[in-house]
């Protein structure tokens, strides 16, 4: 029934404006617009508009203690590189490297880190600084942890008595390093009535702990920056074994494999880590309670 | 030269229901003609098949300017329009309701402003002008409906039931300015309506339809 | 309350992020809803149904998507998109784009008929029917540009995997905050949290009020 008309005369656009009577939507496009004009190179990845810049993948703990704040504008400031840091669980970082949609990882599960260093997917791994594991729980340890001799051994008294566990269970640095403790004690906790997989952060595992009036396993920068924000309930209970040593890493994503990494800037990275600078910038890091959170190891020899 | 308007065996279906079956007529000098018949006797159709807004499915409709024969382009529905029974205001003021289609033809500011005004003016609603059109009362609707075809000064104007659904006082002022425009006798006006007393008082020529067909009464 | 620069950054890119996803569905999604609402064509149902079933799109699976075709190995990869706040805008904007085109389909299609003849009849050429047909739907329009804003605001699944919540970079309101609730940072993520409520408070006062204008009162 439509009844097509050769269009002859047509009003200007001016007009046509007018007549649809849109201008909050112009006025919302010419707005854009403006955005897209003055912030297109903010938008789009700086190395288009000629600037430098990588993406480090990380962890969540370790961006949340601070450290990249500090870092990073001090590495900035020297060699002009931007860092973005993508912080997710350690098993998302590395698989972030391996896919080659980070230049730099910096991780802590050396054994994982080392793993994936010899399928090929890095290179150059090299220590940076540790920190360590401590085992918190119920300031009465009901049982009896703190006089165990080795946190096996305190993971054995925990099982034994039954006494609730929780675990981040989040494939995170600190998780494979619990598991690795229920592995060599000889313990499968997967399941047990007193073990809570919690899913979380390390945070939020130790709430989790605090209103379970549970053991749970933390590092100590973590444990440092918010036992007392979060008014915990709780204490460490053990602490020195050297299982519990928690090793952080860097390792540059081999460019033989995924060839649009940005090699040279993140060796620029790990090289400034691992150097005199670098190091004495990590050492000289302070939480806001003015706790030393990380110590720095770094070796000169490339792993 | 006026325009003339020439329709031959015009048939029109919807579905199943034959809706004009052959309808002749030429208005062939300005004046005023009048459709009466009862509802369902194909007006409403007839008028929009005449006023180039539906085709047709048999027969034909023409336009003439003296002897020649005009193409049914957009410039010559330009030159005609047609009221509806339902006006169908626009959402805005009462003035751009009667500015659009001065605007739509690319005309200027001031003249829009003229001719809308003298259009509200003629139908007594010029101080209804910045009123939301839709705000209106019905009767006051209908009027601006006419208000509108007028503003663009349509060599033919086609009114379907001008006072259907009006109250008294409305129909006065609009049968008073179809009147008027009849003594200026300088445009073709076309009709349709059911209503007796309004055929008599208007037209010029008065034709009655019947089941889709012109009919002697 | 914390009002200090990373806020406003935060409050900044967040806006800018999401005014332009919008502006850029807007400029695709209502012509395309004004069209599914004028023009017949075959298979258009279809079409009308599938902008209807995008809408509910689970924002998640839509970042997931983005990223393995922004990631360096994905088709997209060349751009170097990932991680950036033109990932997330493409991400909003693909959220945004079937709310645009379905609701201005509605909008369009709930225009009274009568509007399009009166337009014709005065002499409107198809083109201009439309612009009158739109012109009669503005505010629905508007509505339906305002609830996308709306929904992109406050998303933060697909905006995260795509965006990366890097500080300084592509850390927006959303994001920030599940972050900030994550490290026990209330007091940021309260603010943040604040803003965002005053945001969505504001679109739902436009949209009333748009609503209301655009509803005709019958006569």
């Amino acid at each position: 029934m439509v009844f097509n008309l050769p269009v002859r005369s047509m009003a200007s656009p001016k007009c046509l404006l007018k007549l649809i009577g849109l201008a909050p939507l112009a006025l919302l496009v010419l707005f854009a617009g403006l955005v897209l004009v003055t912030n297109f190179a903010n938008f789009t990845d700086l190395a288009w508009a000629g600037g430098k810049e990588i993406v480090c993948a990380s962890t969540t703990s370790t961006e949340n203690s601070g450290l990249f704040a500090y870092l990073l504008p001090i590495f900035e400031g020297k060699t002009g590189i931007t860092v973005k840091v993508v912080a997710r669980g350690t098993g998302a970082a590395i698989e972030l490297g391996k896919r080659g949609d980070a230049d730099v990882v910096f991780v802590h599960a050396r054994d994982a880190e080392m793993k994936a260093v010899e399928e090929g997917y890095f290179v150059n791994r090299r220590d940076v600084m540790y920190n360590d594991f401590v085992i918190v729980g119920p300031p009465g340890d009901p049982a009896k942890i703190k006089t165990a001799g080795s946190a096996i051994e305190a993971f054995e008294r925990i099982a034994s008595g039954g006494h609730t566990f929780v675990s981040r269970s989040d494939n995170s640095g600190t998780n494979i390093k619990e598991l690795d403790i229920w592995k060599k004690a000889g313990l499968d906790a997967k399941g047990r009535k007193w073990y809570l997989e919690a899913g979380q952060g390390m945070e939020k595992t130790q709430r989790v702990a605090d209103e379970k009036r549970a053991y749970t396993l933390s590092d100590r920068s973590t444990w440092l920056a918010t036992k007392d924000k979060d008014r915990l309930d709780l204490a460490i209970l053990f602490e020195g074994d050297p299982i519990l040593f928690n090793q952080y890493g860097v390792m540059a994503v081999n460019p033989g494999k995924n060839p649009n990494a940005r090699y040279t800037e993140a060796m620029q990275f790990i090289n400034w880590l691992v150097a005199k600078e670098g190091q004495e910038a990590i050492g000289a890091f302070k939480d806001a309670h003015g706790n030393r959170l990380f110590i720095p190891n770094a070796r000169l020899d490339a792993r | 030269m006026p325009l003339t308007l020439s329709v031959s065996g015009v048939h029109k279906h919807y579905g199943g229901n034959h809706v004009l079956r052959g309808v002749t007529f030429e208005f062939g000098e300005a004046g005023t003609y009048v459709f009466m018949g009862p509802n369902g006797s194909g007006k409403s159709t007839l008028l929009r098949v005449a006023a180039l807004l539906e085709r047709q499915d048999e027969g034909s409709v023409g336009y003439h300017s003296g002897a020649e024969t005009l193409k049914a382009d957009i410039a010559l529905i330009r030159r005609i329009t047609l009221v509806l029974p339902k006006v169908g205001v626009f959402n805005s003021s009462a003035f751009e309701n009667v500015a659009y289609g001065l605007r739509i033809r690319g005309v200027g500011r001031k003249e829009i402003k003229e001719k809308a005004e003298k259009a509200l003016d003629s139908l007594g609603l010029l101080h209804k002008r910045n009123q939301r059109a839709a705000l209106l009362s019905s009767g006051e609707q209908q009027r601006l409906g006419l208000a509108r075809a007028l503003a663009i000064e349509p060599e033919v104007l086609f009114l379907d039931e001008p006072t259907a659904s009006v109250d008294e006082k409305n129909t006065r002022i609009i049968e008073d300015l179809l009147v008027s425009i009849r003594k200026e006798a300088n445009r073709v006006v076309v009709i349709a309506t059911h209503d007796k007393e309004q055929a008599a008082k208007q037209a010029d020529r008065l034709l009655y339809l019947k089941d889709g067909r012109i009919v002697v009464p | 309350m914390v009002f200090d620069k990373e806020l406003f950054s935060i409050v900044t890119l967040s806006l800018e992020v999401s005014l332009l996803a919008i502006a850029l569905a807007t400029l695709i999604g209502v012509p395309l809803g004004v069209c599914l609402g004028r023009c017949r064509f075959p298979l258009k149902s279809i079409v009308v149904s599938a902008a209807n079933t995008l809408m509910g799109l689970p924002p998640v699976v839509v970042g997931l998507v983005l990223y393995l075709i922004l990631s360096r190995r994905g088709a997209l990869g060349f751009l170097s998109l990932l991680y950036t706040p033109a990932a997330m805008v493409l991400a909003q904007w693909l959220l945004a784009l079937p709310i645009v085109i379905a609701l201005s389909h509605s909008a369009v299609a709930a225009v009274d008929p009568v509007i399009a003849q009166a337009a014709r009849a005065l002499g409107a050429s198809p083109f201009q029917i439309s612009m009158a047909v739109v012109r009669e739907a503005r505010y629905a329009l508007s509505s339906a540009v305002i609830a996308a804003f709306g929904r992109v605001t406050a998303e933060v699944g697909a905006v995260f995997m795509v965006g990366g919540n890097i500080a300084g970079h592509t850390r927006v309101m959303t994001t920030a905050i599940a972050m900030e609730v994550d490290k026990g940072g209330f007091e940021l993520a309260l603010s943040l949290g604040l803003v965002l409520i005053t945001i969505s408070l504001a679109i739902n006062v436009a949209l009333h009020l748009f609503q209301r204008k655009g509803a005709q009162p019958s006569g």
